[in-house]
């Protein structure tokens, strides 16, 4: 393994004078599922690696604050997955977090790691867009809050400066009743990289809103406020238009082995359908 | 019955060390001042070396040695266990994605791997081949340099062998038939995936040298390190640690003659553990491409079966032909067939050396025939089941002309897959079900030794020389000892893996070693027997021919005493040991196509109830049948262990394994995250194995070899349920989700 320094800061503000210092020549260090298989493989060459977890700020926690619910940046996806506030408000983004790697990468690995990473396989990004998620960033100019949208660019890259870190994401818990579920295609049963991977959410006012991802260099959110998709009652004919709008940003690499093209752009679109059939019929069934 | 004994399922002898971690496999061996190896390989498949810099990388910290093919002797050795093709390092050229060029060797793992970035190879990139079609291309590059099999008029090609068996005359048959399908089939390119990673040691032993490695063949290993170091086999002592799974993948010699030279060289111990990327670059299974062109009659009956079988071997031979011959050698399958017609040929490639694999070559011609079986049976309005018992060998029908006849009664283990899948019963829709039969040949020659010590206290040490990778071995030897000895399971010790202390054991592959070394390991305690019975004479003066040893007890003729009442008393004030040997010899036979009939076949019947997703193309099977005739089941947890085991094996290049290679020969999915193994989530929802035991096998007891049989016909009995459940026949492998989900789609595009 390539020689690195290692620096376990134990306020926020020195971690962000360190991120700040180093800029890309540094790596923050969580559940290190993602990083230390990079260090490993020689496919990160960090000159520091920052370790994170001894930041009080960033402990593991997730609490229920002015009608937000906040996770922290050292929280695992296995407490994202079983947390109760999480599954009553957000129940698609606790399927996301449970289908994340394997059991032992989920008792490691970060919510925040995985939107830090920002790729475009990323299982949580869906939901967290549908749910209009925001990002709590730290850094040399205080603290800022970006939406989750205008956080993700490509595979590996983000909206963050230089000097900042992520110190929680914020989830508003939903005004309205809806019905959500996240869905993914893999190549098989057991842990896999989703080729596709999606989330839909329709809520009592008739808004449907769908996330996917896999599909396209960043993960995209899409709303229809028309009602037709959320409509119970309405035809395939109908909704086909409205989705292929949706869908009409997708696309997929050709470069990738897991799936081609053709394939995801056909899955997205049966994803798409059963996503929204299983989301009014959650929302019907409260 | 105790269930220490033969048709108990003890617990395993070693597997509370196995599923604790305290087992030690290679790499968890520490020798004292061990250099850590990492090798030097280049970004490509096939290239010529320009040079070699090894400057920068020899000032690392820590390095004692960076090895090129220049330190070793010249011209530098070779080795195979069929051909001596294969270099000890890359000479002059690379042939494969991940050959070693240079190998360093430092006191650190980091620094050895650090060193081995430095290493700068000058080279020239070459064209290359990677496919069936390329490779057999007359303007192809030539993958092997003629020069190695001079006088053979292949040595022009990449063709290096072509066989030929079969019986009858096919054209004369094919004339007559009233249906002949033909149609072709491809078996992709899969790696074994053991779970222990191949791991090599050397180390100087005194005027000679000790080798451990996670080898299922000690023995054939310790031969060729002798004859490469010109060291006496008694100079060569080779540890062969139960391996983490084998498979095939580590029966022959890899890189232990280049650790070996390493630690000759440096004076030092030296070891070189694989990553999992690296195993991927040693070891795989042949693919292939199968035609077959078989003829029916109209009731159903065989008319012939002309097969047509392309491997894809590797840039060394490795035991690949052999694969080819023995794998395509009983492509017809169990069934009575007129005449029958088979070519099949090993062709070289630029790509990672090719070698056994868990069903030796017959999976890839399985596929193809009983596909094709399925085909005439739809064609011909008759049901699937019914065409393969119309044209199954009867038990002692030679079904293969020269070779061993029928050895079991095949129809009941066909009968009983067909009866737990529920072959008839209505299905529900989006289902369908598939069967398939699948046979192969055991070993065709064999020579194990054993050696049984009963100990003073009547405690027991079993030696033999077979590798215990997972398969029970040491398990099943344990009870055939407490069988015939009578001690208590946890009274006996088996003792394997090293070649100064077992006797020799030709090698642990083809399910042989019940049979093979069980007979020996039984002789063994036989000819105890006969001394215990020598003893009871002398001390009761008896004649021996009154007195009978068996079951754990000396039965005099009027009482039974335990074993140790005779051995305490015969053995005397000193104390002692009585030693048995056993030899289980099974000779060549000159003039036989494959140098040898088979010492039994594996027999089983796969049968499967598959639903398919055709939005997604999704496959979930819904129930998984297998059943194997194996003769007796000496432990039957174990024998269903294996048999689970090789079906969910067969589940992956069904399903989901293959290799990817890009333009270049390089392995996309080079790893885990890409190169997909069926996991515990992938299981049919529900799994049935069942055994068939009429005590009809060579081996001890009655027993057959079974650890392959039901991986042999997963394929064609999935293939035949997605075609069942949706029209559709797919004749290449994996059948991913999207290759099942553009099946349909092409099906529904008028």
């Amino acid at each position: 393994m390539h020689t690195f320094a290692y620096a376990r800061p134990a306020t926020l503000a020195e971690a962000v004078a360190l991120l700040e210092a180093h800029g890309p020549a540094a790596r923050l260090l969580a559940g290190g599922t993602d990083l230390v298989i990079r260090l490993r493989d020689g496919t990160a060459r960090p000159a520091v690696v920052i370790d994170v977890k001894q930041i009080a700020e960033l402990r593991p926690a997730i609490r229920e604050e002015n009608g937000r619910l906040v996770i922290s940046a050292g929280t695992v996806m296995t407490d994202v997955a079983s947390d109760d506030r999480v599954r009553r408000s957000f129940p698609a983004l606790a399927e996301a977090a449970a289908v994340v790697g394997s059991v032992q990468i989920r008792n490691r690995a970060t919510l925040v790691g995985n939107v830090c990473n920002a790729s475009p396989a990323a299982d949580t990004a869906p939901p967290l867009l549908v749910s209009g998620a925001t990002v709590v960033a730290e850094g040399p100019g205080g603290t800022r809050r970006i939406p989750v949208d205008g956080f993700f660019v490509r595979s590996g890259v983000t909206t963050l400066a230089r000097g900042e870190l992520v110190t929680a994401i914020e989830l508003p818990l939903p005004a309205r009743k809806l019905g959500a579920v996240h869905m993914r295609r893999t190549r098989r049963r057991g842990h896999d990289l989703a080729s596709v991977t999606l989330c839909c959410a329709v809520d009592e006012a008739g808004v449907t809103r769908l996330a996917y991802g896999s599909v396209g260099p960043r993960p995209i959110l899409m709303i229809d406020e028309s009602g037709v998709l959320a409509d119970p009652a309405g035809s395939d004919e109908a909704k086909a238009p409205i989705f292929e709008r949706m869908f009409a940003d997708a696309s997929p690499s050709p470069r990738s082995m897991r799936a081609s093209p053709e394939y995801r752009l056909a899955m997205l679109r049966v994803l798409g359908a059963r996503a929204l059939r299983t989301a009014i019929d959650r929302l019907a069934r409260g | 019955m105790r269930t220490d004994r033969i048709g108990g399922s003890p617990n395993r002898v070693g597997g509370i060390g196995r599923v604790t971690g305290s087992q030690q496999y290679v790499a968890d061996i520490r020798l004292q001042d061990v250099l850590e190896v990492k090798l030097v390989t280049l970004d490509c498949a096939r290239a010529r070396i320009i040079s070699i810099d090894t400057s920068a990388a020899e000032l690392v910290p820590g390095v004692r040695l960076v090895m090129t093919a220049a330190h070793l002797p010249q011209p530098v050795p070779r080795f195979g266990p069929q051909f001596s093709d294969r270099p000890i390092i890359a000479v002059g050229e690379t042939k494969y994605h991940g050959e070693p060029v240079a190998a360093v060797a430092a006191e650190t793992r980091d620094a050895a791997e650090e060193a081995a970035r430095l290493v700068r190879v000058e080279y020239e990139e070459l064209p290359a081949v990677f496919t069936i079609a390329a490779a057999l291309d007359p303007a192809s590059p030539l993958v092997q340099d003629p020069s190695l099999r001079a006088g053979d008029p292949l040595a022009g090609t990449n063709v290096l062998r072509e066989h030929r068996f079969g019986w009858g005359d096919v054209e004369v048959a094919a004339s007559s038939a009233d249906l002949v399908v033909e149609n072709a089939y491809t078996f992709p390119m899969v790696t074994h995936f053991a779970i222990e990673p191949h791991a090599f040691m050397a180390a100087p032993d005194g005027d000679g040298i000790a080798i451990w490695s996670s080898i299922q063949h000690p023995n054939w290993l310790q031969k060729i390190i002798s004859q490469i170091l010109g060291l006496p086999l008694a100079k060569v002592r080779v540890f062969a640690p139960d391996p983490g799974g084998g498979f095939g993948g580590k029966q022959h010699t890899k890189l232990e003659p280049l650790v070996a030279f390493m630690a000759l060289r440096t004076g030092r111990p030296v070891r070189l553990i694989l990553t999992l990327e690296e195993t991927f670059q040693a070891v795989r299974r042949t693919s292939a491409e199968v035609r077959v062109r078989t003829g029916f009659m109209s009731d159903g009956t065989l008319a012939f079966q002309d097969v047509q079988a392309n491997y894809l071997i590797g840039a060394y031979a490795d035991i690949a032909d052999r694969v080819v011959s023995k794998g395509s050698y009983p492509a017809a399958g169990p069934y009575r067939v007129p005449a029958v017609r088979i070519v099949s040929r090993s062709v070289l490639s630029h790509t990672t050396p090719a070698t056994a694999f868990r069903g030796f070559g017959n999976p890839q011609v399985n596929w193809a025939v009983e596909s094709n079986m399925d085909e005439g049976a739809r064609a011909l309005a008759i049901d699937r089941l019914e065409i393969r018992l119309r044209n199954l060998a009867r038990k002692g029908e030679a079904f293969i002309p020269v070779d061993t006849p029928a050895d079991g009664d095949w129809e009941q283990t066909v009968r009983r897959a067909a009866e737990l899948i529920g072959w008839g019963t209505p299905l529900q829709p989006g289902r369908g079900r598939g069967l398939a039969l699948g046979i192969k040949s055991g070993p065709t020659t064999g020579l194990s030794y054993a050696t049984v010590r009963l100990l003073a206290d009547g405690s027991v040490i079993v030696y033999a020389g077979t590798s215990d990778m997972g398969q029970g071995a040491r398990t099943v030897f344990a009870q055939i000892a407490a069988t015939e000895l009578g001690a208590p399971l946890d009274w006996i010790t088996v003792v394997m893996g090293d070649t100064a202390v077992v006797p020799y054991d030709q090698q642990t592959s083809a399910s042989r070693s019940t049979v093979l070394m069980g007979n020996a390991i039984l002789r063994a305690c036989q000819s105890i027997q006969a001394q215990l019975r020598t003893m009871a004479a002398r001390l009761h003066g008896l004649d021996e021919a009154d007195i009978v040893v068996e079951g754990g007890a000396v039965r005099l003729p009027d009482r039974e005493l335990p074993i140790i009442d005779v051995l305490k008393p015969g053995l005397g004030r000193l104390g002692g040991e009585l030693v048995g040997n056993g030899e289980m010899r099974k000779e060549a036979e000159p003039g036989h196509p494959l140098g040898g009939s088979a010492a039994f076949y594996e027999f089983n019947c796969t049968a499967v109830e598959a639903e398919v997703d055709e939005e997604t193309g999704d496959v979930t099977l819904v129930r998984h049948v297998t059943v194997s005739d194996v003769g007796k089941a000496l432990n039957p947890l174990q024998v269903t262990m294996q048999d689970e085991g090789a079906a969910i094996m067969g589940l992956g290049h069904t399903l989901m394994e293959h290799y990817i290679y890009d333009e270049r020969g390089r392995i996309r999915n080079l790893g885990a995250i890409d190169y997909r193994i069926p996991t515990s989530m992938d299981l049919p929802l529900e799994m049935l194995s069942a055994m068939v035991e009429n005590a009809d096998g060579p081996g001890p007891y009655g027993s057959k070899g079974m650890s392959e049989g039901a991986l042999l016909c997963v394929a064609p009995a999935v293939a035949a349920a997605v075609r069942d459940a949706t029209g559709v026949a797919i004749r290449d492998l994996p059948l991913t989700p999207e290759r099942v989900w553009r099946a349909l789609r092409d099906r529904s595009t008028p």
